[in-house]
């Protein structure tokens, strides 16, 4: 039995070195920006690549106060605080109507949410760029929040609704029994059930908002460009500055990063839109 | 559903529950796809100060199928989708089947790792990978240096490798999105038909092509879907690595239409290039809808 104890052992090997591989490549771009974003110039265009080195704060410093990423920093979690706020504050109250008053609409509305998952983010755009311009709103917050509601609002709504059916109907019943009237019913008795899902697709809606970048590259301006925008303008130069364009990248990722590690279960979920249950 | 209280006050104060999100969805997706339809008719030029210009009815459609930029831009569309899919498809499954295979923690472990990319913006995806791919100082001149096929890759500036490295960046982006839907795939399949599988005596690679792949054809064609349609919409990590260069070998339909209504002010052409490639997304990947449809009449 010696042949077949040997591939097994080969097999073994093999599978650990491929997922190996695959740490590597999914790590290595990610060390190479975050590392840059810690290097002095010299070391960053030293060939052949610096693993270690001596790290500095000085492209940090720089993109907050040579760069404007201090401002982009704090539009951006304008844009996104605002946006996930009022998506989840409307799309909460438009799940609990569809789920509970058995309205005509959900038809309508099923076929909004595949409408919003098959258009071009461009076709919509085009048009919304120039009725902003034409209602004197482009270059205000009012662009990037509004347009980011309205791709979070339709799956926030599909998430809600989905969690509402899950709640026994009897608890509703017993409230409204009790003399309870439906808003009071949704406010006391639904709503605490439904706060880690209403927490999710908050945090789901933020991080869309914080990494969306063609709709607010044209509806912000100067004073209200995010910071995937003031990226976009740092990568367009025509050299590119490393080290300050590295310390605004890791500065935007790492807090979605962070998050992230902790929502992945609603990650799929959400990315999936229900297509398969995660 | 749960159960209905059809009083007309109850019922009223439900649409009045839905009406605040309805109405954000009709000023920011439905006004603008019925005017940008209109636009699509008309010679508009944007800040011409002529209105919406001549009438043109269906001409800058037929324009679009006579413009040898539009048609590359179709071909450069259906490479990229094609070319990401299959890579993200492949890279993706293996490592889902080989995390089934190791114990549950690490596997944990490794797949929080395995996400971060999904969780970066596109377009620092983009700075990441122009760093990546820089001439002078980037990690895959390096490598090739080193491998001794310095002068055989062409990097970002060749038109004949541009759009492979796109790729290979959206790879690198969006390959953990099919790695946790096959996970959540591979996650339904019963015990007891692997256990049978190795009684009968089969290895891993029938096993692979004899359960699972079958188990997992309905996930799979759901993210081919999913995923299809935003390969066809790409814009973020190619404006940020080529912004459709060089020669337009990378020139997608997205970026097309952007350079079209945001650099020249055509917007009437722009806006029939963006609504093509909403039919073709629809008409490629509209499967999606009966899924998604499906799944709601069950619930």
């Amino acid at each position: 039995m010696k042949k077949p104890e040997v591939g097994r052992i080969a097999g073994r090997f093999s599978l650990y070195l491929v997922l190996a591989l695959f740490l590597l490549w999914t790590l290595v771009p990610i060390y190479v920006v975050v590392s840059n974003s810690l290097k002095t110039d010299m070391d960053i265009f030293a060939r052949p690549f610096k693993v270690l080195f001596q790290p500095t704060l000085a492209n940090y410093q720089r993109a907050l106060t040579v760069g404007d990423f201090g401002p982009y920093f704090r539009n951006s979690l304008v844009v996104a605080l605002s946006s996930s706020l009022v998506s989840v504050a409307l799309g909460v109250f438009a799940a609990y109507g569809f789920a509970s008053f058995h309205l005509k609409g959900l038809r309508v509305f099923n076929w909004i949410l595949v409408l919003g998952k098959s258009v071009p983010t461009i076709t919509i755009l085009l048009p919304f760029f120039v009725i902003m311009s034409r209602i004197h709103l482009l270059g205000s917050y009012a662009g990037p929040i509004l347009t980011h509601t309205a791709i979070n609002l339709p799956f926030v709504i599909w998430l809600i609704i989905g969690f509402i059916n899950d709640i026994p109907t009897a608890l509703e019943e017993a409230a409204l029994i009790d003399g309870a009237s439906k808003l009071q019913s949704f406010w006391y008795v639904l709503l605490p059930i439904l706060a880690p899902a209403i927490g999710s697709a908050a945090i789901l809606s933020m991080q869309l908002s914080w990494n969306e970048l063609l709709f607010s590259l044209q509806l912000t301006n100067m004073d209200t460009y995010t910071l995937p925008v003031g990226i976009a303008k740092f990568v367009g130069a025509i050299s590119v500055d490393w080290g300050k364009s590295s310390a605004a990248a890791t500065v935007t990722m790492m807090p979605i990063i962070i998050v992230g590690f902790f929502i992945q279960k609603y990650l799929v979920r959400g990315m999936t839109m229900g297509a398969v249950k995660g | 559903m749960r159960r209905v209280l059809n009083r007309p006050r109850v019922v009223a104060l439900g649409y009045l529950l839905i009406l605040p999100a309805f109405l954000v969805i009709l000023f920011v997706m439905i006004i603008p796809l019925a005017t940008g339809s209109a636009f699509s008719l008309f010679d508009f030029k944007f800040g011409s100060g002529q209105g919406l210009g001549r009438f043109l009815f269906l001409k800058n459609f037929v324009r679009f199928f006579a413009d040898a930029t539009a048609l590359k831009a179709l071909q450069v569309t259906l490479l990229f989708s094609a070319g990401a899919l299959a890579g993200e498809l492949f890279l993706g499954i293996l490592i889902a089947v080989l995390l089934d295979k190791i114990s549950v923690r690490l596997a944990g472990i490794l797949r929080a790792i395995f996400c971060v990319p999904l969780l970066v913006s596109p377009i620092i995806v983009g700075l990441i990978w122009r760093y990546m791919y820089d001439p002078t100082f980037g990690l895959v001149y390096a490598f090739f240096s080193r491998i001794g096929l310095r002068s055989f890759f062409g990097g970002l500036s060749s038109p004949a490798w541009a759009l492979l490295c796109v790729i290979i960046a959206d790879i690198w982006e969006t390959t953990p999105f099919i790695l946790l839907v096959i996970t959540s795939g591979l996650a339904v399949i019963p015990e007891e038909l692997y256990e049978a599988a190795r009684i009968d005596g089969a290895g891993s690679t029938r096993i692979f092509f004899s359960i699972m792949l079958p188990m997992l054809v309905k996930v799979i064609s759901v993210v081919l879907v999913i995923r299809g349609g935003d390969a066809f919409r790409v814009f973020d990590i190619i404006y940020a690595l080529t912004g459709g260069g060089p020669a337009n070998s990378t020139l997608s339909l997205s970026i097309l239409a952007f350079k079209e209504g945001f650099v020249k002010y055509q917007m009437g052409y722009a806006m029939a290039i963006s609504l093509i490639t909403m039919i073709l997304v629809v008409g490629l990947f509209g499967s999606f809808s009966r899924v998604s449809v499906r799944q709601e009449r069950t619930r």
